[in-house]
Parts: structure tokens; C-alpha cells; sequence
């Protein structure tokens, strides 16, 4: 046969697996307002940087009927390209082929493009549509899937792992994302539980939605598992290209640097935050006032936002930001924030991605539910992530550092390099008004207008301590700084530590309380 | 059944603390975002905010009332 004809075999070969599950699957598929898998890659990577592999593997279950069955590319498609130029190892389960099942075959494509991600050093991003396990495969499917969560694990800290949920993504399916550093959702696409609607109806008798257990708003706003929520599919999509630019190849590169630009100028830091220190602002806005071009890409918005988490740049640089959030139950530190703001801590650790922490809080929130749900772990999370962590920290205190809060905000005593701290500043170890109700107990009851003294007693604590000098007289604060300053001095910072040398004992690992 | 921090009609108290200002009245129309109660508590006046557009059903305090966590203080309809 002339070469000719074989190119012309090859072209038909392809061109049927192109169909993916057929016409029929395809239309099932959009009818749920879905893309298909290959729409989903050609959306996400730059124009014509995709090259596929394994595209003509086959299935080798033999039981129930499956023996003949043709499955093209056993339901997931793998691959490089390129996103802005930069190099990533992807895969897309294809729900029009079998649902998209998890079979062995299916299972060892997802676990070789992990591997070559691993190998060449490069992110891997996974879109995840699969009802499951391929039933039919029995314990091979669930052998495929913990291939994949060894693989994550593997993975973690040395190549950023993405995981995007345009569809279900039920039972032990679930762990792969979980294992990963950034989950995407799509409202009304995404659907994410261990156990599903079925099951908890039969075993618990509780009815509810696959939405309202698992939909995109729920790990958006109240799980905590999504990192970034999309009111579409190409939405999502732009949002990972944005993150792409934000973070390194791998561990031993730094993220790319891009041309440093002032912040807009209707981000006057000096407006922003009020002086007095009851009065709530959006701490979104001091970051933008500080960051390159104002821009400030947030994570995990919806979830704990009593603390702000999110990338941008400063002199061309990625920085990851941590901030209270004055504007969300008054910024205090708890369960959910304390585990959100540590964990993102580590992720910049692992990618050299330098931390800023802005800190105004005023200390732990109390509460029989927050102590029942181990804020004592929780919060010990966050002090962990900051003393392990040995990339370039620098803080700002705006406001209010009291207590256990003070501490945790990567504090000097946890080995911030840079700590600066605003005049308005209070670092205490907690508020004057309980200080003052402890200190003076006795003069308060034992005066002839107790509410009076009370108020002078306050008084005279808050004009000591509620401000930054006590510290500063330490040397637990490097410099008190006009608020129009705080933008030139991490600047300066960035560059003295850009050579930071932050040796640690030789451990095989911590033992982070997670 | 709604998870409670899905609820965009129900706006109630993260924490006790003091009801410092009451921003809106019965029957009124309100914006997302528009700020409904001041609450005093952990240090803060807390805005209390609008999670979706609506009339305002019903407002459960007044300044100066004490109320306990998870106490309901506007619903919106």
C-alpha cells in the first residue's frame, strides 16, 4: 500500500475517534449546557498548541457485554500545549464516551500525562466530567484511581496541579481534586460528593438536590474545596489562564516576571482606611493600592471571607497576599479562615512566591461551636504554615494586632523578615477594654462610680498600649511607616531578600496539625 | 433544605454584640449590598449587609438591643 493510503487510514482513524461518543452523546452532552471535552481543551490552550497522545488506546474489560465495545480513547483525552506561551500536561474526561467512566485503560492515560507532567517539570490540569467508576471494570477502576491520588501526592510541591469540575465528580473521584492546588467550579455544571443524593436518601432518608450537596455555590461558598467559582465555562477558562501567569513552571523556578506598573491612583491608601478603629473598609483596597496596576487576583473569595487570599505583583514580581477582612465579621481569625490562609501560605512557600500579610484583627473569634470545631488545630495551622514558611515574608500592621492574632499574622517571632507597622497601629496582647476590665478589676469595684473609672482605666491602657511603639521599642517591629510609604518599602524589601539564604534542620517532613 | 450561609433572605448575628443602628425600615426596597444594621461586636461596627435585592419583610431589632448569636435582624423578601 502507497504511503499515501496509510496517511489517508491514519486521517480516518482519527477522525473517528474524534466523534467521541457520537452525535447522539454529543447532543446530550451541549443539552446540558455543556462543551465538550475537546471544545473544553481548544478554549483553555493557546490556538493550535495542542498535541494529543494515546488517542487510539482501547479498553480491555472482557465482562458484562463490554468485550467488542468500542470506546474511543477509552473517555479521556490527554495532552500538552501551551497557555500564554507556557508549557502545561492536560487531560479531559469525555462524558459522551461511557459517561466519561473511569476504567483501567482511561485511568492509565490520566496517570502517563501525569507522569510526563512530572518528568518535564510542568503544571498539570485536569478537567474532571466522569460519572465514576466503570463499574464493569470492578477493582481495576479503583485501582486506577488510586494511581492517581499516589501521583498527586507525588506531585504536590514541585509541579502545580489544577483540577477543573465541568461536570460530576462523585465518590473516590473526588480525591484527585482535593489532592491538587487549586479546584475550578462552574455554577450549575460542577457537582462534587462523596456520597450522592441516592445514597444519602437510602442509608440517612434525607432528601436533598445534587446541587444544593455538591453544586459549585456549596464548595464555593460553604466546603471550602473550590478555589475559584465561574458563572461559565469560559469564564473559567480565562480564570485559569489568569492564574497561569501567577505562578511558576515548578518548584525550582520563580513565576514570571512581568513589567512593573504603578497602582491606578484612585487607590489613595490614605482614604481607604478609616482612623478610627471600629470602622470597617474593605481591605481588598489596600492591597489594590499597594499591588502592580491595582490588580489583585483573589482565591477562595466567597469562603471565610474574614480573610482575604490572592495573588498580584509587586515590581513585576508574583506576591501572594494574605489580608484580614475588616468588612467580614470584623477580620477575625477562625476555623475556616485559619485553614484557607495556611494553606495558601504553603502553596506560595512551595512555588517561591514571596508572602504579604496585612494584618487588622482583632484576635480569635470566641464561641462553644469554634472550640467544639478545633479552633485550637485550626488556628495552629496558620502559625505552622508562617514559621515553615522560608520564602521573603514581609508584613504590614494597619491597625489592630491583638492576642493569639498578632502572633499568628506572621509576626515577627515567626520569622517575618520585614515587619512594618502603620501609626495607627495597636499591638497589644488583646483589647484595651478587656485589658483594662483584668488589670484594674479591683479599682473598678472598689470605686465610687465603677462605669467611670472603668472608662478612665480604658482610657489610660488604650493611650499606653494602642499603638505601635510598645513594640516598636523591642524590636518586634522594624519601623513604624506613613501609610503613602508601604508600596516603596516592600518594594525595597522584595529586592534585600530576593538573595534570602533561611536554612532549617534536615526533617523528613513536619507534622503540620491537619 | 438551604445551608444558612446560602440563605440570602435571613440576615442574622455572626456573634452577640450590641445593635448600634438600624439602616432600613419595613416595606423598604434594598439593594445587594446595602448596608441593613450596625452591629457592635469584637471590636467592630459590623455592616450587616443586604445578601440580595428586596423588600424588607421584617426588622427584628432596634438600637441598643443586645442580641444573641445566630439571632435573626432583617429578612428580606
Amino acid at each position: 500500500m502507497p504511503l499515501k493510503n496509510k496517511i489517508e487510514e491514519l486521517k480516518k482513524r482519527k477522525e473517528e475517534v474524534l466523534q467521541g461518543g457520537g452525535e447522539q452523546a454529543v447532543a446530550k452532552q451541549v443539552a446540558m449546557g455543556k462543551l465538550t471535552a475537546r471544545e473544553r481543551i481548544i478554549a483553555l490552550l493557546d490556538e493550535d498548541s495542542f498535541n494529543e497522545y494515546d488517542m487510539f488506546v482501547e479498553h480491555d474489560a472482557r465482562d458484562f457485554g463490554m468485550d467488542g465495545k468500542v470506546l474511543h480513547g477509552d473517555g479521556v483525552i490527554i495532552g500538552t500545549g501551551t497557555i500564554f506561551g507556557a508549557p502545561v500536561a492536560v487531560y479531559a474526561q469525555d462524558f459522551t464516551v461511557a459517561g466519561g467512566s473511569l476504567g483501567s485503560m482511561h485511568a492509565r492515560k490520566i496517570t502517563k500525562i501525569m507522569d510526563y507532567a512530572l518528568r518535564m517539570r510542568i503544571p498539570l490540569i485536569g478537567i474532571n466530567d466522569s460519572g465514576g467508576a466503570r463499574i464493569q471494570e470492578g477493582v481495576n477502576s479503583l485501582a486506577g484511581y488510586g494511581e492517581i491520588f499516589w501521583r498527586n501526592t507525588l506531585s504536590s510541591g514541585i509541579i502545580p496541579q489544577i483540577s477543573v469540575i465541568l461536570g460530576p465528580c462523585a465518590g473516590g473521584a473526588v480525591y484527585s481534586p482535593a489532592l491538587t492546588d487549586f479546584v475550578f467550579v462552574v455554577d450549575k455544571i460542577s457537582k462534587m460528593f462523596i456520597t450522592g443524593p441516592e445514597v444519602i436518601k437510602s442509608v440517612l432518608g434525607e432528601e436533598i438536590s445534587q446541587e444544593d450537596l455538591g453544586g459549585a455555590k456549596v464548595h464555593a461558598q460553604i466546603t471550602g474545596n473550590a478555589h475559584f467559582y465561574a458563572e461559565s465555562e469560559y469564564e473559567c477558562f480565562e480564570q485559569i489562564k489568569k492564574l497561569i501567569t501567577y505562578i511558576p513552571w515548578n518548584n525550582t523556578r520563580k513565576a514570571r516576571r512581568f513589567e512593573p506598573k504603578e497602582p491606578k491612583v484612585n487607590f489613595n491608601i490614605e482614604d481607604i482606611v478609616p482612623g478610627d478603629p471600629k470602622e470597617p473598609y474593605d481591605v481588598r483596597d489596600v492591597i489594590r493600592a499597594i499591588a502592580d496596576d491595582s490588580d489583585f487576583f483573589e482565591i477562595q473569595e466567597k469562603w471565610a471571607a474574614n480573610i482575604v487570599i490572592g495573588f498580584g505583583r509587586l515590581n513585576g514580581e508574583t506576591v501572594g497576599f494574605v489580608a484580614n477582612q475588616p468588612l467580614v465579621m470584623a477580620g477575625v481569625l477562625d476555623v475556616d479562615s485559619s485553614d484557607k490562609a495556611a494553606r495558601f501560605v504553603r502553596y506560595c512557600d512551595a512555588f517561591n512566591i514571596p508572602l504579604v500579610t496585612l494584618v487588622d484583627l482583632p484576635g480569635y473569634l470566641p464561641g462553644i461551636d469554634q472550640e467544639h470545631a478545633g479552633v485550637i488545630r485550626h488556628g495552629a495551622k496558620l502559625l505552622y504554615a508562617y514559621s515553615e514558611a522560608t520564602v521573603p515574608k514581609m508584613t504590614v500592621i494597619l491597625r489592630k494586632a491583638y492576642g493569639g492574632g498578632y502572633i499568628a499574622m506572621s509576626s515577627r517571632h515567626l520569622r517575618a523578615d520585614f515587619v512594618f507597622a502603620w501609626p495607627s497601629a495597636e499591638i497589644a496582647v488583646m483589647g484595651p477594654e478587656g485589658a483594662a476590665n483584668i488589670i484594674f478589676r479591683k479599682e473598678i469595684s472598689e470605686a465610687p462610680d465603677p462605669e467611670a473609672m472603668r472608662r478612665q482605666k480604658v482610657e489610660e491602657y488604650k493611650e499606653k498600649f494602642a499603638n505601635p511603639y510598645v513594640a516598636a521599642a523591642k524590636g518586634y517591629i522594624d519601623t513604624v511607616i506613613e501609610p503613602a510609604e508601604t508600596r516603596k518599602l516592600l518594594l525595597h524589601a522584595l529586592e534585600v531578600s530576593s538573595t534570602k539564604v533561611a536554612d532549617r534542620p534536615y526533617k523528613k517532613h513536619g507534622i503540620p496539625p491537619f | 433544605m438551604i445551608h444558612p450561609k446560602l440563605d440570602d433572605k435571613n440576615v442574622t448575628a455572626f456573634i452577640p454584640g450590641t445593635i448600634i443602628d438600624v439602616k432600613v425600615k419595613k416595606g423598604q426596597e434594598v439593594k445587594q449590598g446595602d448596608v441593613l444594621v450596625i452591629l457592635d461586636a469584637m471590636k467592630m461596627h459590623n455592616r450587616l449587609i443586604a445578601p440580595s435585592a428586596g423588600k424588607v419583610k421584617e426588622v427584628k431589632v432596634k438600637p441598643g438591643d443586645k442580641v444573641r448569636k445566630g439571632a435573626l435582624l432583617v429578612s428580606i423578601e
